[in-house]
């Protein structure tokens, strides 16, 4: 395939092009490496200039994190962020699918409606939900941020399941609903395994996003279900500025992000997207 | 026939049964929620006066009290600014970005990956890292600028830098997002029109002007659309880095209608300034719409 005659733009990278590829990451991520190695150092090492390029890495922060309140708020952050997920899909995939095999009129408008809901600022629901469960006492409780976040995971899910349910053939369903199966089992049993790593990539989007929820939990929580972002912002304002605990506080918070993120980073755009674009 | 109209039939039934239960969650979660914001911004509700959330004899008092509001003309000031200067940088460095990393090399497809880090990152952990880079004490930063014999101010809470730092570091987190739109669309320009415009004599800067752009051109907008539209959101970055300050220098409307709510328990005149925010968010929706059908009619 690669002849001589290769294209002026999609040749390969030429040296030049890959030495400022490189200096151009390396300038980009230095903020975040800052971040990643400040959590290793001691407060005196924080505070030392020039910083030593090499230094003993210490896990002391880490280790008073673990000892503190952190490791709850880190338990509140990951069930609330699961249990939405769930909840998000139960309800949507099968929304998705009916709503990709229906061509009735209105599709467009619930089309319209699911984005805005995906585009609101999230004070829009944040003062309606804080009332309603300073109400009925859904405050600081990991319920009260489930249910929130399934407000923005569910129209997600309806959105990014659509295309994938539109890739599955129509004759293979119409082939078993002439067998006589009725559209329950040709969507469980046919359709739906096809569509499995739709459905993973959903659902690592859907955590995310509930994972990464900051504002949210902020207002409808206070320390029973307090999440680890705010945990973290936490630290600032009650421990003093104890740098190397909340670096490494907010390197824990993005690990789980930074592994999952990468593995679903071709629908990363899509997601983010939603329906208005096709990613 | 009729065997048709029965699988006919058994389908609309599975249609609506598999669309019932999301679409009541949905209108619980948010439909009620956006009612109840509409009712609550119609009334003088002040947490601290339980009886004023059903108050509705002046129902526009909050609007009408919206033109005056200096500190609310200001905060949509300062969001325009925000989302002007924000939403620049980022379609013009993630272009340039684009152009940069669309190669066809294994190692730069590797690389890729990396230059996606800032957009998928916690936002709280974004603030945080930016938080680091603008204490004096700790950054490598004021360090260097030291070094230069330069003194630099604190930029967050300096009244002409403070605005400044949020966009820098707004810029920083959402630069991978329009990289990731533009390299989408580079890599599905047709070879052939460059190489006819080689061969024909065109320069690089003359098949970027006249191929290149204009081929872009549509997702560049649209991936400006999206971000115009989120960058309403920016409430993290202004939370840890200055909260609104110094003044309100850097206070977005999102901020303001934060403080209004649960800082001076304001919640109906709250209500009324979301609203007002939630109206122009669908404004711009309803243009991104527009143009990704108009996108799609044309391809």
């Amino acid at each position: 395939m690669s002849g001589g005659m290769s294209g002026p733009i999609r040749r390969s990278a030429s040296v030049r092009r890959l030495v400022a590829i490189g200096v151009t990451l390396i300038v980009l991520l230095s903020p975040f490496l800052w971040l990643l190695q400040m959590s290793f150092k001691s407060n005196d090492l924080i505070l030392q200039f020039p910083p030593p390029l090499i230094f003993t890495p210490t896990l002391q922060n880490y280790a008073s994190l673990w000892q503190g309140a952190f490791p709850a708020s880190f338990v509140n952050s990951l069930m609330s962020a699961s249990f939405s997920t769930a909840l998000a899909l139960i309800l949507g995939v099968p929304a998705a699918y009916a709503l990709s095999r229906w061509a009735g009129r209105g599709k467009h408008a619930l089309s319209f409606a699911i984005l805005v809901t995906r585009m609101a600022p999230p004070i829009a629901f944040t003062i309606p939900f804080f009332l309603f469960y300073r109400w009925i006492g859904l405050l600081d409780t990991v319920t009260g941020l489930v249910l929130v976040y399934t407000s923005f995971n569910l129209p997600l899910v309806i959105w990014m399941m659509q295309p994938f349910f539109e890739t599955v053939p129509p004759s293979l369903e119409e082939a078993a609903l002439v067998d006589g199966a009725s559209t329950r089992v040709v969507f469980l049993q046919i359709v739906l395994p096809m569509v499995t790593p739709g459905v993973a990539a959903t659902a690592i989007l859907c955590f995310l996003y509930a994972w990464n929820d900051f504002f949210f939990a902020l207002i409808l929580t206070r320390t029973n279900a307090r999440t680890a972002p705010v945990a973290v912002v936490n630290f600032m304002n009650y421990e003093g500025w104890e740098w190397g605990k909340i670096a490494a506080g907010g390197s824990l918070v993005m690990a789980p992000v930074l592994i999952f993120s990468l593995a679903v980073r071709r629908y990363l755009v899509s997601g983010l997207t939603a329906g208005a674009v096709k990613g | 026939m009729s065997g048709k109209g029965l699988v006919d039939a058994e389908r609309r039934r599975f249609n609506a049964f598999a669309l019932a239960p999301s679409l009541i969650v949905l209108f619980m979660i948010a439909g009620l929620p956006a009612i109840y914001l509409v009712m609550t911004s119609l009334t003088p509700f002040q947490l601290v006066n339980p009886g004023s959330s059903t108050d509705f004899s002046s129902p526009l008092r909050n609007y009408r009290l919206l033109p005056g509001d200096p500190r609310f003309v200001n905060s949509l000031w300062v969001q325009a600014k925000l989302s002007f200067w924000g939403v620049l940088f980022q379609v013009l460095l993630g272009m340039l970005l684009a152009l940069l990393l669309h190669t066809q090399s294994r190692v730069v497809e590797f690389a890729r990956t990396f230059f996606l880090i800032p957009m998928v990152l916690p936002p709280i952990v974004v603030a945080i890292i930016w938080k680091l880079i603008y204490t004096p004490d700790i950054s490598p930063l004021y360090y260097a600028a030291g070094l230069l014999n330069i003194a630099m101010p604190s930029l967050t809470s300096s009244v002409d830098f403070a605005l400044t730092a949020i966009i820098i570091a707004d810029t920083w987190e959402w630069l991978p997002f329009t990289f990731l739109m533009v390299l989408a669309a580079l890599q599905t320009i047709p070879d052939e029109f460059s190489e006819a415009a080689l061969v024909d004599g065109a320069n690089r800067l003359q098949i970027f002007f006249y191929i290149t752009l204009p081929f872009i051109t549509p997702i560049l907008v649209i991936s400006g659309m999206f971000r115009l539209i989120d960058s309403v959101k920016a409430f993290p970055l202004v939370f840890l880095l200055t909260g609104g300050g110094p003044g309100s220098v850097t206070e977005v409307t999102n901020y303001y209608a934060y403080l209004l709510a649960f800082d001076f328990n304001e919640i109906g005149y709250s209500s009324s300034v979301t609203i007002v925010m939630l109206l122009l968010v669908v404004a711009v929706s309803l243009g991104v719409v527009w143009m990704g059908r108009r996108r799609e009619a044309m391809a």
